[in-house]
């Protein structure tokens, strides 16, 4: 919304932004990114989700309608521009303590103790890339600050990371830069919360946990990555609760998912990486942002005919409004991802390849399309227009696997197989998986390969030694 | 910057400069009298229920205005944000839009 007034100042013509009354805040610091910091804003009294129809009009008519005419026609103070620190001067000295509250104080830090970064342990980090401090990796909305290699060694300084975690630290903030991934949508109100999930060489050579407790904190590299990418979010894109971040709940942040590429290998399964199109025998991070998930409990049976129908039925029960990423609002972009562990994707494998498991989980996967447009448009005001299923098919926009007048059909949770992502980790010898639940493009899977400097070997038995 | 004691930590400053210049908004109409009025919707929070009635409420108020609907554009949130979003400026000069509505966030 925001956005586009922005687009419209910028051509000349003067902008009303309609907005809830609890949303005015992040439209005021969402404003400042723009370039904007004083875009008009037009007050909607209450949220319009539960409002009768003569409770909207009366809020409408005797205040919104007001504000509209004044910001198109009304003078607007002028915005002052608020100096910044240069990045690479000291801001401040003192104990440990003393820079923790600090940092505290002033949103910097997400409420745990925070490791100074300070000049020395910024350089430590910054010998683990070939780019230079200052090198731009991206611009990173709503605050519209640049993403440097100088403050990704900051905030890793932070997070607790080790330096040569650095190259994975900067391929995750590539991939967050990307427009596919849609970084701008992290404050949104259903709270998801990125994954990041690791392939290559790098899982064992920096000792990332992928078997049991594989999602749990507790190994640094999975936890100080994970950490340091919320920090990422909140110092540099700018998404601080009570701001930009508006998540109704929100979640912490997760923990990096390494796979368990032993049992990849075994099964000649591609890596998550692989079927996004990395290169082979590189490390690469695929990111991802997921609404929920729930573990699936003790899958039996000694064939993948007797394990699939349980995993089947997670995919369909844990996807609820979701489906308004699979047709509607974002077409074709609800990319669950299962994680199996080993005993499970190994069992599973003996006569099945990942792609037969997609395949078989889109023709057997399948919700009624009377629950489905309840998500769409019954129970939620999420897509307008309340077109049936059977309306998007006859207009082209999605497959005749969604087709039919009979309520109860049985329809696909997703558009084509392969958007059922597929991961194997977790303890290897227990019969749990977990179902993560996506937010389509509001953080759609985006992969970028980790690109080592120099003499890494060398640098990397520095460190470790 | 010297240190008060050997122990304490000399730091910097965790964010990054603006990548965006701070701009002032255009001018405001005169009046809205005998001007083209866009709504741009992002297909969420009853943008369809609200343009109506603001609709009805700027004709009764101000004489001669012309309304561009949303569909005219297409939806600022979604699969079709990038696109609508880049085509905007040459819309609202190739249909002489005066002013726009955005909406909604909720």
């Amino acid at each position: 919304m925001l956005r586009v007034s922005a687009i419209a100042e910028q051509a000349g013509v003067p902008t009303s932004s309609l907005c809830c009354e609890g949303f005015l805040g992040q439209a005021k610091t969402t404003s400042v990114g723009l370039g904007y910091p004083n875009l008009a804003l037009a007050t909607v009294p209450g949220h319009v989700d539960v409002q009768t129809a003569e409770e909207l009009r009366a809020n409408v008519l005797n205040t919104t309608v007001e504000h509209v005419i004044r910001n198109l026609t009304g003078e607007i103070a002028a915005a002052q521009a608020v100096a910044d620190p240069d990045p690479q001067d000291i801001v401040f000295e003192g104990s440990f303590e003393e820079v923790n509250r600090l940092f505290l104080e002033n949103g910097w830090s997400d409420g745990l103790p925070i490791v100074p970064p300070t000049k020395e342990k910024i350089a430590e980090f910054l010998a683990f890339t070939d780019l230079p401090p200052d090198h731009a990796i991206g611009k990173l909305l709503p605050d519209n600050r640049l993403a440097t290699v100088w403050n990704v060694a900051v905030n890793g300084v932070m997070a607790g990371c080790r330096p040569e975690y650095m190259p994975i630290l900067l391929a995750s903030v590539e991939a967050m830069a990307d427009p596919q991934y849609g970084v701008e949508h992290s404050g949104n109100t259903p709270g998801a919360e990125t994954l990041i999930v690791l392939n290559g060489p790098l899982i064992k050579q920096l000792g990332f946990n992928y078997e049991q407790g594989a999602l749990r904190d507790g190994f640094q590299p999975n936890t100080s990555i994970g950490r340091f990418w919320r920090l990422y979010l909140r110092n540099v894109a700018g998404f601080l609760l009570h701001q930009n971040d508006k998540g109704t709940f929100g979640n912490t942040w997760r923990v990096v998912l390494a796979e368990n590429e032993d049992s990849l290998t075994k099964m000649k399964w591609p890596t998550v990486a692989a079927d996004m199109g990395a290169p082979a025998g590189e490390s690469a991070v695929t990111i991802s942002r997921f609404t929920g998930g729930n573990v699936i409990v003790s899958v039996f049976g000694d064939s993948a005919e007797k394990l699939l129908p349980y995993l089947g039925n997670a995919l369909v029960t844990h996807t609820g409004w979701e489906v308004i990423f699979t047709v509607g609002m974002a077409t074709g972009t609800y990319r669950p991802l299962l994680v199996l562990s080993p005993l499970i994707a190994e069992t599973i494998a003996k006569t099945m390849t990942k792609q037969d498991v997609q395949n078989w989980l889109f023709e057997n996967a399948r919700m009624p399309a009377h629950l489905f447009e309840k998500y769409l448009w019954g129970w939620t005001n999420l897509v307008p227009g309340k077109r049936t299923l059977n309306d998007w098919v006859r207009l082209g926009k999605i497959p005749k696997a969604f087709a039919g007048n009979d309520p109860n059909r049985l329809v696909p949770v997703v558009t084509k197989p392969e958007h059922i992502m597929i991961a194997v980790s977790g303890d290897p010898l227990r019969s749990n998986c977990y179902l993560f639940v996506h937010n389509g493009m509001l953080g759609f899977p985006t992969t970028k390969t980790v690109k080592l400097p120099q003499a890494w070997r060398a640098k990397l038995r520095d460190a470790q030694t | 910057m010297a240190r008060r004691n050997s122990s304490d930590y000399a730091v910097v400053w965790p964010r990054s400069a603006k990548a965006v210049e701070i701009r002032p908004l255009t001018k405001r109409l005169a009046s809205i009298e005998g001007k083209t009025i866009a709504f741009l919707w992002d297909d969420l929070f009853r943008g369809d229920e609200i343009w109506p009635i603001l609709k009805g409420e700027l004709s009764n108020r101000f004489a001669n205005v012309t309304f561009v609907d949303h569909d005219a554009f297409g939806s600022t949130h979604g699969d079709e944000e990038h696109r609508v979003l880049a085509e905007l400026p040459g819309k609202i000069k190739s249909m002489k839009i005066d002013a726009v509505v955005s909406g909604m966030g909720c």
